[in-house]
């Protein structure tokens, strides 16, 4: 397959506006990297670069070391697939993951063997004679997969591939696209808005944020050591909660409440003593019992687990507002006081928003 | 060799007769010069009988059936093959319907006596109705070779798949 150097890309449209700063990314022969962050942020823009569908106003894009930054679309040895599948409606399933090859004037019988292997591969054998019309959303996207796969491509893209399916199909969907990574062992691009995608398919992840890549790394890397504020909040779900604390010596000073903190934690809060910070805890950090008392006021079973919304210090400020995710069934009532505790805590500094570790402190 | 020659049987399964079909289309399009030029002829009054109006009648028939024909060779129905040879008969019987006799009648206009059909208008709806009726045939025999050898294709298939 292919690796891919996106090296201080930019995109500036013809009005000025600059939707992607300085995009850097080496991926790997393989790898799966899966671009993540809200809507706007530039993510399919980049993408679309990287396909030669929007011209790079500036940097350089390389594959497999030959620079294709003013390549056409055509030359690039890649394939994309859309959200909206774009499959020709007059033609078979067979006719439209012909239909690039057909076009290329392939040997029609290289094309059948071709065609007839990705719906194999995607299970679409018995589809083949269907029009697109015929088939499930998650069927189409299918095909749209396969009209790739024909190709052979370098690079695979895929542009938010899973957005047009409801839930179910969507997380079979998503399975089958890391099968077909792992079957394929191809590189490729995913955009998404979805972390819970980007969780689940990435080798890893590029999170991005108005046009400026926040993070990239490993899905784990990003959950558990989030480099700023901004991918703490996106990544994870319910989203971390953040409070206005303030360090003192041996605790974190809330709005009606303190959090103990740990030998390590005061070593690396050190250089922050007497200022303001923001405290972030994911729900499913936060324990039932312990010293900060909590005011609750809904509460949604999830079955295994219970969300439970409240706050925190006898405060109905903003920032004391917590999501908690509690182990078991509970049935808490509006306006019950609960005790809890965190159990793992993040630190960003309350100006950057960046992390406050102890890497960035050593 | 044989590979190949399974692999082009086997993608018949997924792709359609369009050379049957499109032939018949063409045998469409030959009748419709063919009609054109009798139609333009405006020699006295000899056209002027019932036969006129049965001709007008079978030529929107004849395009019908020619069309659901094409339709159906595409999808490797035989039975439509049939009936394209069938049309492509008529086709030929025609000739012996207007051309031939148009081309040995004559008119008196002004006491002149005009030949209904001139040798070049003969020839040439002659010519247009032997090539609509070599299409339908040639297009007739595409179907049945191609429907025949897909029909044996998808029994070895099943009888495998058993």
């Amino acid at each position: 397959m292919a690796t891919l150097n996106i090296q201080h890309v930019d995109k500036i449209y013809d009005n000025n506006v600059q939707a992607v700063f300085d995009f850097n990314l080496d991926v790997k022969d393989g790898e799966l990297i899966v671009l993540v962050g809200p809507s706007g942020c530039g993510k399919s823009t980049t993408l679309r670069m990287i396909a030669g569908l929007e011209d790079i106003s500036a940097g350089k894009l390389l594959l497999d070391g030959k620079d294709i930054t003013s390549a056409p679309a055509k030359d690039r040895d890649m394939a994309m697939v859309f959200q909206n599948y774009a499959l020709y409606g007059h033609m078979t399933i067979y006719e439209n993951m012909a239909f690039s090859l057909t076009l290329r004037k392939e040997n029609p019988n290289v094309i059948h063997k071709k065609v007839l292997a990705a719906a194999e591969i995607l299970g679409l054998t018995s589809q083949l004679n269907k029009k697109p019309s015929q088939l499930s959303g998650g069927q189409r996207q299918r095909v749209a997969m396969g009209r790739s796969i024909v190709r052979n491509p370098k690079v695979f893209l895929f542009d938010e591939p899973l957005s047009n399916l409801d839930a179910k199909l969507r997380g079979a969907t998503r399975r089958e696209i890391l099968l077909l990574h792992k079957r394929l062992k191809a590189t490729m691009l995913y955009v998404t808005h979805d972390q819970t995608e980007a969780l689940t398919l990435a080798d890893r992840i590029v999170c991005m944020s108005m046009g400026h890549v926040q993070q990239v790394g490993t899905p784990i890397e990003l959950y558990d050591k989030p480099a700023n504020k901004f991918v703490a909040s996106f990544i994870g779900l319910p989203p971390m909660n953040f409070f206005d604390v303030t360090v003192r010596a041996d605790h974190l000073e809330g709005k009606g409440f303190t959090v103990p903190l740990t030998a390590e934690e005061k070593a690396v809060l050190a250089p922050y003593a007497g200022k303001e910070i923001d405290l972030g805890v994911r729900p499913e950090d936060v324990q039932a019992g312990g010293d900060i008392a909590m005011t609750v006021y809904s509460n949604e079973n999830l079955g295994m687990n219970t969300l439970v919304h409240g706050h925190i210090g006898h405060s109905e400020a903003a920032s004391n507002k917590i999501s908690a995710k509690l182990r078991g069934w509970c049935d808490y009532k509006e306006g019950d006081n609960i005790s809890v505790s965190f159990s793992r805590k993040h630190f960003f500094d309350k100006e950057t928003g960046v992390a406050i570790r102890k890497e960035e402190n050593a | 060799m044989n590979e190949d020659k399974n692999i082009r049987l086997d993608r018949m399964r997924y792709t359609k007769n369009t050379t049957a079909s499109g032939l018949a289309l063409l045998a469409i399009l030959f009748n419709v010069f063919y009609f054109i030029s009798i139609y333009e002829s405006d020699v006295g009054s000899w056209y002027y009988n019932i036969l006129i109006g049965a001709s007008i009648l079978y030529n929107l028939v004849f395009m019908l059936a020619a069309f659901l024909s094409s339709e159906g060779v595409k999808n490797y129905k035989i039975g439509y093959s049939y009936a394209m040879i069938i049309l492509g008969v008529i086709q030929l019987a025609r000739i012996f319907i207007y051309p031939m006799r148009a081309h040995a009648a004559t008119v008196t206009i002004q006491e002149q006596a005009i030949v209904v059909m001139g040798t070049a208008q003969f020839i040439r709806t002659v010519l247009y109705l032997v090539l609509s009726a070599a299409c339908l045939f040639a297009g007739a025999v595409v179907g049945i070779i191609r429907s025949r050898a897909l029909a044996g294709h998808l029994a070895t298939l099943e009888s495998k798949a058993a």
